[in-house]
């Protein structure tokens, strides 16, 4: 079975362009959505509303933007890195912003890559198959964690 | 309690004699013949003064001197040394060991008493317990009632029966007040206070004037005589009382004169002269008009001793053997200490000659020894009153210089702590205002700051929609667009991609100006060639030679010096796009001793160096952007980030031969 891809991003043109890119690059790993932070933790630690997990495993990479309502990107990562569970869980900060703070922020927080979103769609598509080469391919993702 | 006076001599006559005068003159005494029993006394208790004879029976006075300077508790004493011989060495080795006082014997009882009175009241705290007054009045009785009157009432009293007498008593005693009568055998009442009014130790002392009767002209002459209050003499002694207490009031003043020499009390004259018996007879002359007198046998003798002792006038004989008159006057002149004192040159020649000389060798006056005594006495006594009054002028003077530099310097310290306080309360005012431009400065780059991420994030959202659904709906409406169609679809996508390089330009040149510098070490070299093989890894089909110097260190700040290379860098790559050959370099000139100029050079589409001020400009453009894509910012930035090091850009160019953008930190 797949590991599949958690998708954090609130805005929706992004979401649906981010999906067709995925998908002109023939990447067909279940991707779960969340809109914002506090459904991106909910998923993952099968709460709120999400306690019955929609796919047995946690995702293999966690493509997370940074601007987001209620509880932003940093703040999700922060908790992420906090709790066993989800510690070492690969996150790919993917986000507009290239402002050197967010670059320090996210890093020191444990993000394990920060890509800038390209205005240009061709750009990004390329984007999106090498991040799909590398995590759900090259990179070995590390071990399920038992629930 | 009254000031004890210890008499330490072998002689009887001597010890009774000093004890009526000290006990007359109101001190109490202790008598002892020898140094032993001297020691014993001094042990047992303390003593205001002790007068100690040269030659005892047990041991030699002057290491007895010694003995009392030497140890704490004595050593404080003043000592007065008697000595029956009036040899000069005696006098200073006397002296050298640190006697207060030498009298040589036979000694005039007065002064002895008056020396002691001064050696007592110098170490004292003025200060009397009860204030003393000096009565001045010819008439017995009176004399003795008011002075009982006054003794009722708590004062001390001294009495005075002429004017004369009068003033010697004053200079001795230094009353508090002074009661003068004006009628007065010999030299009146007026007279009197006219005299205390010039001397320097007594002028200070209040006079109240008797007078006989209730005469409005008596009252005048009083005052203008200078009378502090008068009283007339059949009045109420009630009234006397009053006047007096009123007088005291103010504060006792005269006995913060204690030290002042004045022209009544006894002065000192220094004797010189190789001829004895002229000296005997001469000390003999002076002694009897009330003056101290000091025997030296020779020049080196006076020199020796004017080394221990000060003193008032100096007589000095003209001729003698060893150091002569002239000599000796020459050299007492140039000492600095003495060259003030009165010096009178003696002289058995009436001749003009030696009276030139002396006065040329620096004396004050030059009297022949065959004139009489009445003559040196009197050129004596004036030249003292003339060195009295030159010695008060200078008081006066540096008195009235001190209070008007106290004067001026108050004021300058008022004028100075005035302007400090000004230039405090300026520099508070304007620290304040600095302070709230910099809070100001700062919420506004807060401001900007939170306004340029958003740009960065929210500007760019809407781009993203536009360009990726434009190409969603050229890839999946592809069969419903023809060519014009996909054209324009085209257009968008591009027109999208120019506005994220504006954004990203424009945060570029915001970011330059408002971060903050960070100076390092850069090696701009190293950058310089990063950003060579960057550019080239991401457009592999262009092949450019890059010729970049090495070792170029600069000291800026990294970020900056980064956007300023990417931006020549990206520039030269961009105009040499239709190179065939393309060549891009990099160095350094260094011009003369001025600061080191780097280049960027190209040889590229260059520029026409009519339109060179517009290069700089923000959004400016010489060429279209068909020919060469561009937003206009790229070279502003690099401006900038000169202009933040204090640096400047320049740049040459020919249109089709390429350019040279040089720059200088």
């Amino acid at each position: 079975m797949e590991r599949s891809i958690l998708l954090v991003e609130d805005n929706p043109d992004d979401r649906e362009l981010t999906l067709r890119a995925l998908e002109k690059n023939n990447i067909l790993n279940p991707v779960i959505l969340a809109s914002d932070g506090v459904e991106a933790l909910d998923i993952l630690f099968r709460r709120g509303a999400h306690t019955q997990p929609q796919f047995g495993e946690t995702p293999a990479v966690v493509l997370l933007d940074l601007k987001l309502p209620k509880l932003d990107g940093l703040e999700v990562l922060k908790t992420l890195r906090a709790d066993p569970r989800t510690r070492l869980l690969p996150v790919v900060v993917l986000t507009s912003s290239r402002e050197e703070q967010d670059v320090i922020a996210s890093y020191s927080l444990g993000a394990n890559s920060y890509i800038r979103k390209p205005v240009d769609f061709s750009k990004f598509i390329e984007a999106v198959r090498q991040l799909g080469l590398y995590w759900l391919v090259l990179n070995e993702a590390p071990p399920q964690e038992k629930q | 309690m009254k000031p004890t006076i210890l008499i330490v001599d072998d002689s009887i006559t001597v010890r009774m004699d000093l004890k009526e005068s000290l006990e007359g003159a109101g001190f109490e005494t202790l008598l002892c013949a020898t140094a032993a029993l001297a020691r014993d006394a001094l042990q047992r208790r303390s003593f205001d003064l002790v007068i100690l004879d040269v030659i005892l029976p047990d041991i030699d006075g002057i290491e007895f001197l010694r003995e009392i300077k030497g140890s704490t508790s004595t050593r404080d004493i003043p000592v007065m040394l008697l000595s029956s011989e009036s040899e000069v060495r005696d006098r200073i080795r006397g002296l050298k060991k640190g006697a207060d006082e030498y009298l040589g014997k036979p000694y005039n009882s007065t002064q002895v008493v008056s020396r002691a009175r001064e050696l007592v009241r110098r170490n004292t705290d003025t200060g009397r317990e009860k204030p003393l007054i000096l009565i001045i009045d010819d008439s017995v009785t009176f004399r003795l009632s008011l002075a009982e009157t006054l003794q009722e009432n708590g004062y001390d009293v001294g009495l005075a029966e002429s004017g004369e007498e009068g003033l010697l008593r004053a200079a001795d005693l230094r009353p508090d007040i002074l009661i003068v009568d004006q009628q007065l055998p010999g030299m009146d009442g007026a007279e009197v206070l006219r005299r205390v009014r010039l001397d320097a130790a007594l002028r200070r002392i209040p006079c109240l004037f008797l007078t006989a009767s209730r005469q409005a002209k008596s009252e005048l002459k009083a005052l203008e005589a200078g009378a502090d209050a008068f009283v007339s003499k059949d009045g109420d002694p009630a009234v006397v009382l009053a006047k007096l207490a009123a007088l005291l009031r103010p504060g006792r003043a005269s006995s913060q004169w204690g030290n002042a020499s004045s022209l009544l009390g006894p002065k000192r004259i220094l004797a010189v002269d190789d001829s004895l018996t002229y000296l005997s007879e001469l000390a003999e002359e002076l002694r009897q008009e009330g003056y101290d007198v000091v025997s030296a046998a020779s020049g080196e003798e006076a020199l020796e001793l004017l080394a221990v002792q000060s003193v008032d006038a100096i007589l000095l004989d003209f001729m003698m053997p060893g150091l002569s008159g002239k000599e000796t006057c020459q050299m007492i002149k140039a000492h600095p200490s003495w060259r003030d004192v009165p010096l009178m040159i003696l002289t058995a020649l009436d001749e003009r000659d030696a009276m030139l000389e002396s006065i040329n060798a620096g004396a004050d006056d030059y009297i022949t020894k065959s004139s009489e005594f009445d003559v040196l006495k009197a050129r004596l006594r004036a030249q003292l009153r003339r060195r009295q009054f030159e010695d008060e002028n200078r008081v006066f003077r540096e008195q009235l210089l001190r209070r008007e530099m106290e004067a001026l310097e108050v004021q300058a310290v008022r004028e100075l702590a005035e302007t400090r306080a000004t230039h405090i309360s300026d520099l508070q005012i304007k620290n304040e205002e600095l302070l709230r431009a910099k809070e100001e400065a700062e919420a506004l780059t807060r401001e900007l700051e939170s306004f340029s991420y958003s740009v960065s994030h929210d500007l760019r959202a809407p781009l993203r929609s536009i360009d990726g659904f434009s190409r969603a709906l050229q890839e999946d409406c592809a069969p419903l667009l023809d060519a014009r169609g996909r054209g324009h679809l085209d257009k968008v996508c591009a027109a999208t991609h120019r506005m994220e390089n504006l954004i990203d330009d424009m945060l570029a040149l915001a970011k330059v100006s408002r971060k903050e510098l960070y100076l390092s070490e850069v090696d701009l070299s190293a950058m310089t060639r990063q950003i060579a093989e960057r550019i080239q890894a991401r457009d592999k089909d262009r092949v450019v030679d890059f010729e970049i110097q090495e070792g170029l260190i600069v000291h800026g700040d990294q970020g900056l010096l980064q956007i300023l290379m990417e931006n020549l860098i990206g520039n030269a790559w961009k105009f040499t796009s239709k190179c065939r050959q393309a060549r891009i370099e990099f160095f350094s000139e260094r011009k003369g001793s001025s600061a080191a100029v780097f280049a960027v050079r190209d040889n590229g589409a260059g520029f026409d160096m009519e339109y060179s001020k517009k290069l700089f400009g923000v959004f400016q453009r010489l060429h279209s952007e068909a020919e060469f894509p561009g937003t206009g910012v790229g070279l502003a930035t690099a401006q900038r980030v000169l202009r933040r090091h204090g640096g400047r850009i320049w740049a040459e160019a020919q249109p089709g031969q390429g350019a040279t953008f040089q720059f200088s930190l």
